[in-house]
């Protein structure tokens, strides 16, 4: 309940910030990387401080974490044979093998069949995950945002405690 | 006064990219971590280290204690414990205290590469509380096919314990449709039948009427003729001519049917030797015991001895798997997490330092350690590695002592690998053990055992040895009033010494087994003389049984056959004699006509 609780306080945190839709869609993008992706894994700390330290949206990064954790769990095995299928391509071999007795770049789990895969996913996925959450951003705020923001369920998702900790990292 | 210009930047206020007020809190955060990695880390890399090393091994692995000290490059091991994957409350092995040298420098490319380990206080085979079988119950990764392919393996060593329980020799029901006589009979029968159909039809075929009564009608007209009846000398040899061709065809009749005969003949054979297999099948329902030597060693021993080479293939197999020879990408079972593990895939490359490399390891170890003297011995094993192809040379492992010689070595270099191992123990107290089928428990004592193993690519030569100069025999209750317990009892308790010994050789999926002890002479001599009178008997009992299946459809096919060939054979005779008869009568009749008779 409580984490239901604040998913909504996050989306109708993102959705009525002062942040500007690209901002908000830039956070969902990072989060959604989050949420794909097998979370501890070297890449991800490189994702949350981007998310930390680049103006996009911080909530709308949690949120696009929140969101996109269950499809990871559904898309593994999808994951597990793009990972597959290109860790065993022949011609990228090479590329791979540099890359395997390179320093650091290992120590990111890319040999990993669902973490490359889950990687390459989120990463197809990001542009039209934009683009998308941008222009449907930019819709809500024009149409009805004006109306929920009046809305006594709004006033009192925002009055909670958590919300005051998200305005922290507001954009 | 003009107004001032508006400031473009108040307009517009400039997009900032970074959100430097967050860096604080990040660096906190980053601070935290390494914090909490300073604190945690010996618990956080023991507990990997279990996890992997149960993994990988497919039994549980326990670390009492780990210290890392990443400056200096050491990693101190407490308190090491690694289950026996095939035994559920038995140790593979303890250790007191291991010492690891590092280099820290391959860390960053996630390659262990380990310069040295001291093992000190290494125990072997000791008890242990729990159950820590984890691919023997689960089947899962690496270890857990290995295991199961090893187990199905040993499966086909499965030799029938010797039935001497009772000493009773016992049939099992005889199916009439699992004896290959019966069709056999109802098949030569429809041949036979056949036979005889076909050979109606040539005999029709040769439309001998005609030509016997041709001539026969000459005959009669040679009798009243003159010799100046030209025309009638004419008529009788042309006849005469017809009957010696219609003879040539009776004769090509008469040589079909004599193969026709000798087939029929070749078929009643058949079934006799048929009828042989049929003895021979309906013994092997007869439970009967072993009465060779060989067999009764394989018997005895062969359950026992099959254990030794599962085990160190189980181990071979493992190596193989994750020591690989070449350098093509190999893929092994990722990390255990809630999300998918998926497969972790390592790409080795040339004049680069392998994922893992153990270069040398000393080991200190006990043998006997709950034993009032402990005997203590030292090993080396040297070039333990994930990518033998680039470390380029072979693993060794070389142990010695005042009773102990032991070497291995893991040849994965080249294309084919080369798995070689062998060992001699003296002075190991084995437990007791119930002999299979035989009514007796066998106490080895001090033995001394020898094991041979190379696995050379799919080629398996191994031998497994026993020797003990001083057993004890112990009679079994459960055989108290068995009188084949007590010949068996006397025929082995007299007996000092044991001598065990087990080959194994031929293509690794289907290798014979050859099993011999010292035992094996003494017990089946003694059961060839009670047990081969039962044997006898129960043999022609059996015989009997598959006889009188059998008769029933086998005579009255054999009185087919020589009837039909009988019938075949006089019709062949009559015709043949009629020919012949009317050939010599027209022949003679010719001479009387045309012979001169001088006045």
């Amino acid at each position: 309940m409580f984490a239901l609780i604040k998913l909504m306080q996050s989306l109708f945190g993102a959705l009525h910030s002062e942040g500007t839709p690209g901002q908000l869609a830039a956070g969902i993008v990072l989060g959604s990387f989050l949420g794909l992706t097998p979370l501890v894994n070297i890449h991800n700390a490189v994702i949350f401080a981007a998310l930390v330290v680049l103006n996009v949206s911080f909530a709308g990064g949690m949120l696009g974490w929140a969101l996109f954790i269950p499809f990871g769990f559904l898309l593994d095995p999808v994951f597990d044979w793009i990972g597959h299928t290109l860790l065993f391509t022949p011609s990228l071999t090479p590329f791979f093998t540099s890359l395997y007795n390179m320093p650091i770049v290992p120590l990111t789990n890319f040999n990993n069949t669902v973490v490359l895969g889950s990687l390459v996913f989120a990463g197809v996925l990001a542009v039209p995950l934009y683009v998308a959450t941008r222009l449907g951003v930019t819709r809500y705020r024009a149409t009805i945002g004006a109306r929920v923001r009046q809305s006594r369920f709004y006033r009192a998702v925002t009055a909670s405690k958590v919300y005051n900790v998200y305005k922290m990292f507001r954009p | 006064m003009s107004a001032p210009a508006p400031d473009s930047r108040l307009q517009a206020p400039r997009f900032k990219i970074f959100r430097w007020r967050a860096i604080g809190p990040l660096l906190v955060l980053l601070v935290i971590v390494a914090v909490l990695w300073w604190l945690f880390a010996d618990t956080i890399v023991r507990h990997e280290s279990q996890q992997v090393g149960t993994q990988m091994l497919g039994a549980r692995v326990e670390i009492e204690r780990l210290h890392l000290d990443i400056p200096h490059g050491k990693v101190l091991v407490y308190g090491l414990t690694i289950a026996s994957p095939h035994e559920a409350f038995k140790n593979l092995l303890q250790a007191d205290e291991l010492v690891a040298d590092l280099d820290v420098v391959p860390l960053t490319e996630k390659k262990l590469i380990i310069n040295r380990i001291a093992a000190n206080g290494l125990r072997f085979g000791t008890p242990r509380e729990t159950d820590g079988r984890v691919a023997a119950k689960s089947g899962e990764g690496i270890a857990g096919r290995v295991l199961a392919e090893t187990r199905e393996w040993a499966s086909q060593f499965q030799v029938p314990v010797l039935q001497l329980a009772t000493g009773k020799i016992t049939i099992d029901s005889l199916d009439p449709r699992r004896l290959a006589t019966i069709p056999a009979a109802e098949a030569l029968s429809a041949r036979a039948d056949s036979s005889a159909r076909a050979w109606k039809a040539a005999f029709d075929t040769l439309r001998l009427g005609p030509t016997l009564d041709s001539a026969s009608a000459t005959l009669e007209q040679l009798r009243h003729a003159r010799a100046t009846d030209l025309s009638t000398i004419n008529a009788a040899r042309q006849a005469i001519d017809r009957l010696k061709r219609a003879r040539g065809r009776v004769t090509t009749l008469e040589n079909g049917v004599k193969t026709g005969v000798a087939d029929l003949q070749a078929g009643l054979a058949g079934l006799d030797s048929t009828r042989r297999r049929d003895y021979a099948f309906a013994r092997s329902l007869l439970k009967l015991p072993s009465l060779d030597a060989p067999e009764v060693g394989a018997a005895l021993f062969a359950p026992g001895a099959i254990k030794p080479f599962e085990q160190v293939l189980y181990y071979t197999q493992l190596a193989r798997r994750y020591m690989p020879p070449g350098l093509l990408p190999r893929a092994t079972t990722g990390p255990s997490r809630v999300r998918r593990a998926g497969e972790d895939v390592r790409f080795p490359k040339e004049r680069a330092l392998p994922g893992f490399l153990l270069r040398s390891a000393e080991l200190s170890f006990l043998l006997q350690p709950a034993s009032a003297q402990p005997q203590r011995y030292a090993g080396r094993l040297t070039g333990l590695t994930s990518d033998p192809a680039l470390y380029g040379r072979p693993t060794a492992l070389v142990a010695s002592g005042s009773q102990l010689a032991a070497g291995a070595m893991l040849n994965h270099v080249r294309d084919i690998p080369v798995d070689t191992a062998g060992a001699t123990v003296g002075g190991i107290r084995l437990s007791a053990f119930a002999v299979p089928g035989v009514p007796v428990r066998l106490d080895p004592g001090a033995a001394t055992t020898q094991l041979g193993f190379n696995l050379n690519g799919d080629t398996i030569h191994a031998r497994f040895v026993i020797r003990s100069g001083n057993v004890r025999w112990t009679r079994d209750s459960g055989f108290a009033n068995s009188a084949i317990g007590d010949l068996i009892w006397r025929a082995v308790s007299g007996i000092p010494n044991l001598d065990v010994e087990a080959r194994l050789s031929g293509a690794l999926h289907h290798p014979d087994l050859a099993v011999r002890s010292n035992l094996d002479q003494a017990i089946a001599a003694r059961l060839k003389a009670v047990l081969g009178e039962q044997v006898a008997a129960a043999e022609k009992q059996m015989r009997a049984r598959v006889d009188a299946l059998v008769n029933d459809r086998v005579g009255p096919v054999r009185a087919r056959v020589t009837d039909v060939q009988n019938q075949a054979q006089a019709q062949v005779a009559q015709q043949r004699a009629r020919l012949n008869e009317l050939q010599k009568q027209l022949e003679q009749r010719l001479r009387d006509l045309t012979r001169i008779r001088l006045p």
